[in-house]
């Protein structure tokens, strides 16, 4: 009880941090941003072909960019407090509607991946760890090795060449087939069918990242007193590896996928461009050429919000662990 | 006997051809196609991006379409009567056509839509339809047009996706960019908008009320958007997607899926387009104010090396300030100081003559070469152009910015000296050249205009000439008067004129009934599995 009590006295406490670190990255952004040469208007007028100078002022005057720049910031920080996160000029719809769009993609392919590589690296490391210096080592330090070395994009295309083109076993890119438009489980195995691909690639880089990491943190626990006096006491080599060296190992593990998280969404552009997932990557990067600020804003304002929820979650998951780790 | 049988066979021959003709088209379907990049909306009558071109002709339409040959093609107007002196147009509407929505296509629509939407909104309406000065609506299935001047340019503006007919019951009152109409479009066109997935397809169905008797034939269209080029690619050789045009597959593995049976390359579809890749120059200020030195430069360039080694061979070399394709109505004549293969001899000559020496190491003059920044073509483009340009003693540096940087140092700063760019020629010049070279084109602010701020009263009374001249002899020696000034002057470098490319699979057929090409339809396109 004392411990529930503590925990979400400390998680509140936490939130409450959270608001001024995500003002001040609104404020940072937003001025950041604005450095930038051109704006939406002359984005948009630039792909209409042509556009009088009285028509670009008329827009500029509607999107509001013709106010002095405290006062924009002013504005979308007071929309920001009343949750309203802006309305896109260039795509003529609430920044919210747009993000919320995008954001389950994101979502499952950032799931999907996060499940995979830290899984997979964690079953990796291990077994490397377990048998080292033999030749199971030897090939999950190479293979690694190859997976951190090799571009995403690179490794994209190879998939799609080799899946796709040869074998036909997957289709070539999004989220679904839009020649059948599937409905309910239909839909749910197709879309799972058109994750393989994006996943197992945005996989691999992590999963090689995380493989390294958990075989260097086994060893170190290894050497460390409590495995000897463990030995002294007689346990097996079995129960020393699962209970025992497993448990302390992970803890560097799991902080490298929380400061991951926030990474992986903008991480994601590659492997969203090359498999055109429609995820949030996608949308910030075309977002910055159209020097669509508005939606960018709420793009960072969610990311920066989801860094922090997770570093917190990570935070307490480290208090499971390890009970030395005290919170509070 | 045998006359006979061979009778019976040449009539079960031709009877099968004519039954295998009458009944070609196979209904139903999805057709997916690749549209890059993913348009902001979809009101094509507030913006001419193409990827808008793409999409929006599919559901509005014009009042006519225009055959590969160049013949008007009735659509929403039947007919059309012009009067002896050229200042009074009269349309008669096609009857029984109405709106997705149900409500009926009159008159009153096409004054709406030229006069309160086209003409204040659109980018190229206001030059289109700047002759018009008002639309009579007798009844509901006549608009008379009365012109100002007569303005033979306008006949030729009609298709869908240059002036499309909107519903006025839609937009009457409303703010003309932000109204709902643009993402949520209704035409009268053989497809309707269903739903539009961001970042992922737009989706189209056919319109079972269409006032056409053959077609569409396809089920549901729909427009995919895949932001990298080789999945693209993929998705094509896949099956996956059918079509893509303007160059979303690249040309280089164009040339490589072309060998392949069940895929097809063509550029047609372009000719009212007319892309013409060309330099723009700052004819003010910096190093390039001299006529001679465009001229030396124009003279240099081997255009046909950059359109094998860059394009994969799909170009034509320019040979005047307007595109070969004007021919057919005409007005282009070929001018002297566009070589295909480039002379640098007689560009060092031109150079040494207008006194710009060489100094120890070969420079005549330094420069910044400002490299448009719509893909890597271009680039490549840039880095042949330099070496060309040190080779006549004039030294670049290559600047490549994002498009919002890049459109405001080129239009609104004017802080370049030279430009590598393309533009839309359009189907007549008074559309897509005069914007170049008119002094009442050097509009601050304005993309795609006279950025060189040349002006030469000499060629602004020719333009205006051009413009209202309805005698196409006439109008011809005005044009070669005006493509001979700008030889001389050359504020503009034209270099090729661009094939863009159209991949489809070989399943597709009856995608390409129309000048427009990818701009067009879909009306009469099926499937044949």
């Amino acid at each position: 009880m004392n411990r529930t009590n503590k925990i979400l006295r400390y998680v509140s406490r936490r939130l409450l941090q959270g608001i001024p670190i995500i003002l001040a990255i609104i404020v940072l952004n937003f001025f950041l941003l604005n450095l930038a040469e051109g704006d939406a208007v002359d984005v948009l007028a630039g792909e209409a072909g042509s556009a009088t100078p009285e028509y670009m002022e008329q827009l500029r005057a509607k999107f509001g960019l013709d106010k002095p720049l405290p006062v924009q910031l002013l504005v979308y920080l007071k929309n920001v407090v009343t949750l309203d996160l802006g309305y896109s000029f260039r795509h003529d719809m609430p920044v919210s509607k747009l993000i919320v769009d995008r954001f389950w993609p994101t979502l499952l392919l950032m799931v999907s991946t996060i499940i995979l590589a830290v899984g997979f690296g964690i079953l990796l490391g291990l077994l490397a760890a377990v048998s080292l210096n033999t030749w199971k080592d030897a090939v999950i330090t190479v293979f690694a090795l190859i997976t951190y070395a090799t571009p995403l994009f690179w490794v994209g295309l190879m998939m799609i060449v080799v899946f796709s083109l040869n074998f036909g076993w997957f289709p070539t890119s999004g989220m679904e087939n839009i020649a059948a438009f599937h409905e309910g489980f239909d839909r749910v195995k197709d879309i799972a069918h058109h994750l393989v691909l994006p996943t197992i690639t945005l996989s691999l880089f992590y999963l090689a990242l995380y493989t390294r990491m958990m075989r260097a943190s086994m060893l170190e626990q290894y050497g460390l007193d409590y495995v000897v006096t463990a030995r002294a006491k007689g346990l097996t080599e079995r129960r020393i590896t699962f209970v025992h060296v497993l448990r302390n190992a992970l803890l560097p593990v799991v902080t490298m996928a929380g400061v991951q998280v926030g990474a992986l969404i903008g991480g994601s552009v590659i492997v969203e461009s090359v498999f055109a997932w429609p995820g949030l990557g996608m949308l910030a990067f075309e977002s910055l050429f159209a020097r669509d600020l508005n939606l960018l804003l709420g793009i960072f304002l969610l990311s920066s919000a989801l860094v922090v929820a997770v570093n917190l979650i990570v935070d307490v998951i480290y208090s499971f662990l390890d009970p030395r780790i005290e919170i509070g | 006997m045998k006359i006979i049988n061979l009778l019976s066979t040449a009539v079960l021959v031709t009877l099968l051809s004519l039954f295998g003709v009458a009944h070609a088209q196979k209904s139903g379907g999805t057709m997916v196609f690749l549209v890059q990049p993913e348009p902001p909306t979809m009101a094509g009558y507030v913006s001419t991006s193409g990827p808008i071109g793409l999409l929006a002709p599919k559901i509005y339409e014009g009042l006519f379409d225009y055959d590969t040959a160049g013949k008007m093609i009735p659509v929403l107007a039947e007919s059309y009567e012009m009067s002896a002196d050229g200042k009074t147009v009269t349309f008669k509407l096609r009857k029984g056509v109405s709106w997705h929505d149900g409500k009926p296509f009159t008159s009153a629509d096409v004054q709406f839509s030229i006069m309160n939407v086209l003409k204040e909104v659109h980018p190229r309406g206001p030059n289109s339809f700047k002759e018009v000065s008002s639309i009579d609506t007798p009844d509901s299935h006549t608009a008379v047009f009365n012109l100002d001047n007569p303005a033979p340019y306008m006949m030729r503006a009609f298709s869908a996706y240059e002036s499309p007919m909107v519903p006025k019951h839609h937009l009457e009152g409303q703010d003309l960019k932000g109204a709902k109409l643009g993402n949520n479009p209704v035409g009268t066109g053989p497809y309707k908008f269903v739903e539009w997935k961001k970042g992922q397809y737009i989706r189209l169905d056919k319109n079972e009320d269409y006032w056409g008797s053959d077609g569409p034939y396809l089920d549901k269209i729909v427009g995919r958007f895949v932001p990298d080029a080789s999945t693209r690619t993929a998705a094509m050789e896949n099956g996956e997607v059918l079509y893509a045009a303007y160059n979303a597959i690249p040309n280089i593995d164009a040339v490589r899926l072309k060998e392949r049976d069940d895929i097809g390359v063509t550029t047609d579809g372009y000719s009212m387009i007319n892309p013409m890749a060309l330099i723009e120059f700052n004819t003010k200020e910096g190093p390039f104010v001299d006529a001679a030195v465009r001229r030396a430069i124009s003279t240099a360039i081997d255009r046909q090396f950059m359109i094998d080694t860059i394009f994969f061979g799909y170009g034509k070399p320019a040979t005047s300030a307007l595109s070969s394709n004007f021919s057919a109505t005409g007005l282009h004549a070929e001018m002297p100081n566009y070589p295909a293969n480039g002379d640098i001899a007689a560009a060092n000559k031109i150079l040494d003559d207008a006194g710009y020496a060489k100094d120890g190491s070969g420079v005549r003059m330094k420069g910044t070469f400002d490299l448009i920044p719509y893909g890597e073509d271009w680039r490549r483009g840039g880095e042949y152009l330099k070496q060309v340009l040190g080779d006549i003693g004039i030294q670049v540096e290559l600047r490549y910015e994002d498009v919002p940087t890049w459109l405001k140092r080129i239009y609104h700063n004017y802080d370049f000296e030279m430009n590598l760019n393309y533009f839309y020629q359009l189907s007549d010049p008074v559309l897509g050249v005069h914007r170049h070279y008119g002094t009442n084109m050097i509009r601050k602010g304005t993309h795609f205009v006279n950025s060189s701020r040349y002006s030469n009263p000499e060629l602004d009374k020719l333009l205006r000439a051009g413009m209202t001249q309805p005698d196409a002899t006439k109008r011809a020696a005005i044009y070669k008067d005006i493509q001979t000034i700008l030889a001389e002057d050359m504020p503009v470098v034209n270099l090729f004129e661009l094939e863009f490319l159209t991949v489809y699979n070989t399943k597709l057929k009856d995608a390409y009934g129309s000048a427009m090409g990818a701009y067009a339809s879909f009306g009469n396109a099926w499937l044949d599995d």
